[in-house]
């Protein structure tokens, strides 16, 4: 992480949230993310992750979630901005790849259907400029780009593969903020880290931030540059991965540290700090 | 359609002499007899009755029920048409038709023990003439403005008073049945041959019969002959026609053709055909003036020679063998020859010819291309018949029309309405070209056509409520009708109606089509049963029936 | 597709086949009257009879069955799409949109449909040709009939509209109406299958229900609602069975739809 980076910030947020007629999900929320960078943002299910996520695009139902504070995303005011206005946002700036694959992707609709629909969001091109996008794309995911890969439907394909379509059709328009939200939870192990591996790989070869959105710390740990911890709808802690394994602040930290299996992370300083924060 | 109200010119002369029989009654005084063993005859009535009260049926339930269980001063006899006596001895109206005097019948019991008098007409005939209680019945006796006077002269005899003439006076009285001023059982106590015993409402009405009942046959025997009279209410033919297969009705009235032929084939003997009725189907044209039809449309209606084509290109002999398998005949005029005094017997039925119907089209003007009439400024002759949804006989009817006159070229589009839309146009939108319909006639004084007739009637249905009538001949048909209702001599009555039904047939604002016969069914175990054409067709004589029980 | 279902399929192609060549296998036409010849039984001249004023009766189960079976699915086609375009656009749009649109169809559900057909038709000008006649009792039957398959499109586009699938196409940038239109519509596919091919056989017995009430397609045009009529008040099934090939081409067919159907349903399900 080169110092000129760590000073460009590219979304800060200072947000609460609530949905009618509940207590707030999220209080007094404040974020912040640097160009480039891959922040965590690790709480347990229910304490208002996607709440915050979808907070960002400008997804909750304006009748339904009382959003109030600021979200500010490059040089606008998110908002402040009309719902045209983010719409143009949305795939292009920022893009967001949901948990589940299966349900993610419309069961009734082929993969090219699919990725043409989401360029054609943002793009006014032809068929030609499409298809190259579409290829483009899935090449940078590692997915065959022919036709008989393009006719398939979700359902004919491995969870694995419809991920990297998800996460394919979220970069195909190079956005400055990839919001992953809990976008492995639902993968076996194997597919997992291959997944945060593509993530990556994505981060260092466009530099697109990346909002690391997981109930697992241990999945973040080999990914994130910095981690947030999202407990109860306020950020508890928030700091470099090395800080929050190595000295974690807050209660809440020490006892998701606890929970860790113990062969994780693989820096074995790491891990006795980490069993000694368990014994505690 | 409506239910006509009798209305009867005075016709002493014409109609035999009423002879004053004085028929010694046999009054039993004794307590009610027993059960006669007559039986108990069962029917149908198609609706609920709306009423008990005489004065107030509008309905064909409630009449029935007032004809069975009401005394009446007179009868109009439906075998013979002719008026008897019945509560009076005899009477006689005033030479101006303004009043007329029943001598009664001593020693009449109503049904619950009450006596009868002259009293009782009186109070009846107030009770009925009271404006404020809007009696159909009534209104058939209103002539002119002004109450009616009753003078009892004795508990035997009685002289009403008009405030103006009324034609027809006499017969009028077979539709008021006699109320009692004393009885605390007000219109349940009767003076006919049966009384309502008990009533459940959409289901059945049970009549048994009068033990204070007057009358008795020839050989002294205590009328009526049966029990009681069971009436089901039961709106659907079907389920009619079934029960009386199964034996559990005796009589059906007013059958169709239909089931007419299906039970005379497997029981010919349980079926009758009294002959042509006063009921007839007609056709008309929308003659109104201001009504929303094209205007080209209005002069072809409007023009007597196009209604008479249209009348000469329907096939009416089809009619009657195709549509009521024989069972109608086709009509001659407004008046059915089954109305022995009234029918002009001068009428001769319209000759079925489409090439004369062409021709007599093509004087005025219309030309024939490719198959299809055109008026004189190429208007294509189309036009719709509407009839009512759900009649069978209509819709049938309506078919062979169309096919009669696609003959001469003319483009029929047949249109089945519900009632109220139909009645919706012909009555206040005036929105229809041709309507095919029905009209029952339980009268046989064309008294009570009047509003039929007068070109200002709400009922004169081919341009009804004319300021001053449009045409010369609807002028003629008004002062004809008129002077007929002023006379009280029949042979001048008789003259003016004869000219109504010529200028009819010329001009043809209603297209006759057929006179229905009337038809009923009469179950084997019924005696005494001899259906006639006019209401209520089989059960007239039904103090006179017995049912043999099995 | 079982055995069933290919016969069900010949039937049906029989049935069609058969009626669209009326005018070769009938010559004399549904609208003549044989009128020496009424209520015949089967003959050389008419292999199935004739009606009550002489018409060949075999003629008229032709051009019957044609008026029912081209316009059944075209009435189908039309509540289809009224279904799909208010309960699924309702749906979708959910909150005040659903709501309204399910009080419309309540309303509709709840009406006296038989009695709204009724006032219908008499509101029509009189001057109608028996075939807009046919075709006007067809697309109000069509018009009227969307409701019940609105509500369940509603509620199947409601909780469309909160799927993950939709909520991702939401955040790849896609507008509102590309959303329902690529994204919700074809899902409801199946649905909208199943409605079509339920509403042929139901629109093909509400005309015979409105021809047995004398308010379905117009004299002289035939249907099977007119001729169902002849049935009504038959006494007993032996008496001229001939009268009951309409009753039982309508059962045929209708149950060659349903067979159809069932395999539709597996292929959708
Ligand atoms: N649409 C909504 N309406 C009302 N409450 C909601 C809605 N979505 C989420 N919540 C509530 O907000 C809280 C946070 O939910 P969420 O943001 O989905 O948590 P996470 O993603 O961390 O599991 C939960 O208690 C959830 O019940
Ligand atoms: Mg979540």
């Amino acid at each position: 992480m080169s110092s000129a980076r760590q000073n460009q910030i590219l979304l800060s947020a200072q947000l609460s949230v609530r949905y009618a007629g509940k207590q707030p999900v999220l209080r007094d929320v404040q974020l912040e993310i640097q160009r480039g960078e891959v922040l965590g943002l690790v709480g347990q299910s229910g304490s208002g992750k996607s709440t915050l996520a979808m907070a960002i695009l400008g997804l909750l139902d304006k009748k339904r979630a009382q959003t109030e504070g600021t979200i500010r995303f490059q040089d606008s005011e998110l908002l402040q901005l009309s719902e045209h206005e983010l719409r143009a946002l949305r795939g292009r700036a920022v893009a967001l790849v949901l948990q589940s694959p299966l349900s993610a992707l419309n069961p009734a609709l082929k993969i090219r259907t699919q990725l043409r629909e989401a360029w054609r969001a943002h793009a006014a091109g032809g068929t030609t400029e499409c298809a190259n996008a579409i290829r483009a794309s899935l090449q940078s995911v590692s997915l065959p780009a022919d036709d008989e890969f393009l006719r398939k439907y979700p359902s004919q394909m491995s969870v694995g593969q419809a991920q990297r379509v998800l996460i394919a059709m979220a970069v195909m328009h190079r956005p400055a903020l990839l919001i992953a939200d809990e976008a492995t939870s639902a993968l076996d192990v194997i597919t997992q880290s291959e997944i945060l591996a593509l993530f990556r790989d994505l981060n260092r070869s466009t530099g697109m931030a990346i909002l690391y959105i997981s109930h697992d710390l241990a999945s973040v740990a080999g990914i994130c540059d910095r981690i947030a911890i999202l407990h109860r709808g306020e950020i508890v802690e928030c700091g470099t991965t090395e800080q929050i394994f190595a000295h974690p602040q807050h209660e809440y930290t020490q006892r998701l540290m606890a929970a860790l299996p113990r062969i994780l992370p693989a820096n074995p300083q790491l891990q006795a700090k980490t069993e000694a924060a368990a014994a505690r | 359609m409506t239910r006509h109200e009798k209305r009867v010119g005075e016709m002493a002369s014409a109609w035999g002499k009423a002879i004053a029989v004085t028929v010694i009654c046999l009054v039993s005084l004794l307590k009610p007899a027993a059960a006669q063993g007559g039986g108990e005859l069962r029917f149908c009535l198609r609706t609920e009755p709306k009423t008990f009260d005489p004065l107030k049926v509008e309905d064909d339930a409630s009449a029935a029920v007032r004809y069975l269980t009401g005394g009446v001063l007179v009868r109009v006899n439906r075998q013979t048409q002719e008026l008897e006596p019945e509560l009076a001895q005899s009477w006689k109206t005033s030479k101006d038709g303004r009043q007329i005097t029943f001598r009664l019948r001593s020693g009449i019991l109503f049904s619950d023990g009450t006596n009868f008098s002259a009293s009782d007409v009186a109070y009846t005939m107030q009770l009925l003439m009271d404006p404020a209680l809007h009696s159909p019945t009534g209104d058939a006796f209103r002539s002119g403005a002004g109450n009616v006077e009753t003078k009892v002269i004795s508990p035997t005899q009685i002289s009403i008073t008009f405030s103006a003439p009324v034609a027809g006076l006499d017969r009028l009285f077979d539709q008021v049945a006699i109320l009692s001023e004393r009885s605390p059982k007000k219109e349940m106590a009767v003076l006919g041959p049966f009384m309502v015993a008990d009533y459940k409402p959409g289901a059945s009405l049970l009549l048994n019969r009068n033990p204070n009942y007057w009358k008795t046959d020839e050989q002294g025997r205590k009328l009526p002959y049966l029990d009681s009279i069971r009436l089901d209410i039961q709106p659907n033919r079907d389920v009619e026609m079934l029960r009386f297969k199964r034996g559990e009705l005796d009589l059906i009235n007013s059958l169709d053709s239909e089931y007419f032929d299906k039970l005379s084939a497997t029981s010919p003997q349980q079926v009758h055909d009294a002959g042509p009725s006063l009921d007839s189907e007609q056709l008309w044209f929308n003659e109104v003036a201001k009504s929303p039809i094209p205007g080209y449309k209005k002069n072809w209606f409007r023009s007597a020679n196009f209604r008479q084509a249209i009348s000469e290109a329907i096939n009416r002999e089809d009619l009657s063998r195709i549509v009521f398998h024989g069972h109608a005949q086709p009509a001659l005029g407004p008046f059915s020859p089954a109305n022995k005094f009234w029918f002009n017997s001068k009428l001769r039925p319209q000759a079925y010819s489409p090439d004369a119907a062409l021709k007599a089209l093509q004087a005025e003007g219309f030309r024939m291309k490719n198959g299809a009439l055109k008026d004189k400024d190429g208007n294509e002759v189309v036009f719709s018949i509407i009839t009512n949804a759900g009649s069978k006989i209509r819709e049938r009817m309506a078919v062979l029309i169309q096919d009669d006159l696609q003959k001469i070229g003319v483009h029929v589009n047949v249109v089945t309405l519900d009632f109220p839309s139909l009645i919706e146009r012909m009555t206040q939108s005036y929105d229809y070209e041709a309507i095919l319909l029905g009209l029952t006639n339980v009268d046989l004084d064309p008294n009570g056509e009047m509003n039929v007739w007068l070109s200002s009637s709400e009922n004169h249905q081919w341009n009804p409520q004319q300021k001053a009538p449009e045409t010369s001949w609807e002028a003629e048909i008004d002062r004809l009708m008129r002077a007929q209702a002023s006379s009280s001599d029949a042979k001048k009555r008789k003259e003016a109606f004869d000219r109504v039904q010529e200028i009819a047939v010329e001009q043809e604002p209603f297209i006759f089509l057929i006179n229905k016969n009337a038809l009923s069914a009469v179950s084997k175990t019924v005696h005494g049963a001899a259906p006639v054409i006019l209401w209520p067709q089989a059960f007239w004589n039904a103090e006179r029936l017995t049912v043999a029980t099995k | 597709m079982n055995s069933w279902q290919k016969l069900a399929c010949a039937v049906l192609a029989l049935v069609l086949g058969a009626s669209l060549a009326a005018n070769l296998l009938a010559p004399g036409g549904y609208a003549k009257q044989y009128r020496e010849a009424t209520n015949a039984p089967p003959s050389h001249a008419h292999w199935l009879g004739t009606d009550d004023v002489g018409r060949d009766r075999f003629a008229r189960v032709l051009y019957g069955t044609r008026i029912s079976l081209l316009l059944a699915p075209a009435a189908a086609l039309l509540s289809t799409l009224m279904a799909a375009l208010i309960g699924g656009l309702a749906g979708y749009l959910g909150g005040t949109w659903a709501r309204m649109a399910m009080a419309v169809t309540d309303l509709f559900l709840s009406l006296p449909w038989l009695f709204l057909l009724i006032t219908a038709r008499a509101l029509m000008p009189l001057n109608v040709s028996p075939q807009v006649s046919a075709l006007v009792t067809f697309m109000l039957l069509g018009f009227l009939g969307w409701t019940a398959a609105a509500r369940v499109l509603c509620t199947t586009a409601g909780s469309l509209r909160s799927s993950d699938f939709v909520r991702q196409a939401r955040a790849a940038g896609l507008p509102g109406q590309r959303l329902f239109w690529v994204h919700v519509m074809p899902n409801l596919r199946p649905v909208l299958y199943a409605q079509f091919w339920i509403s042929i056989p139901v629109f093909i017995l509400s005309e015979a229900n409105l021809g047995i009430l004398g308010l379905g397609v117009a004299e002289p045009m035939p249907s099977w609602g007119s001729l169902l009529k002849e049935l009504e008040g038959l006494v007993s099934v032996g008496e001229e069975p001939w009268k009951f090939v309409p009753l039982i081409l309508l059962v045929v067919v209708v149950t060659s739809f349903q067979l159809l159907l069932s395999r539709q349903e597996g292929v959708a399900a």
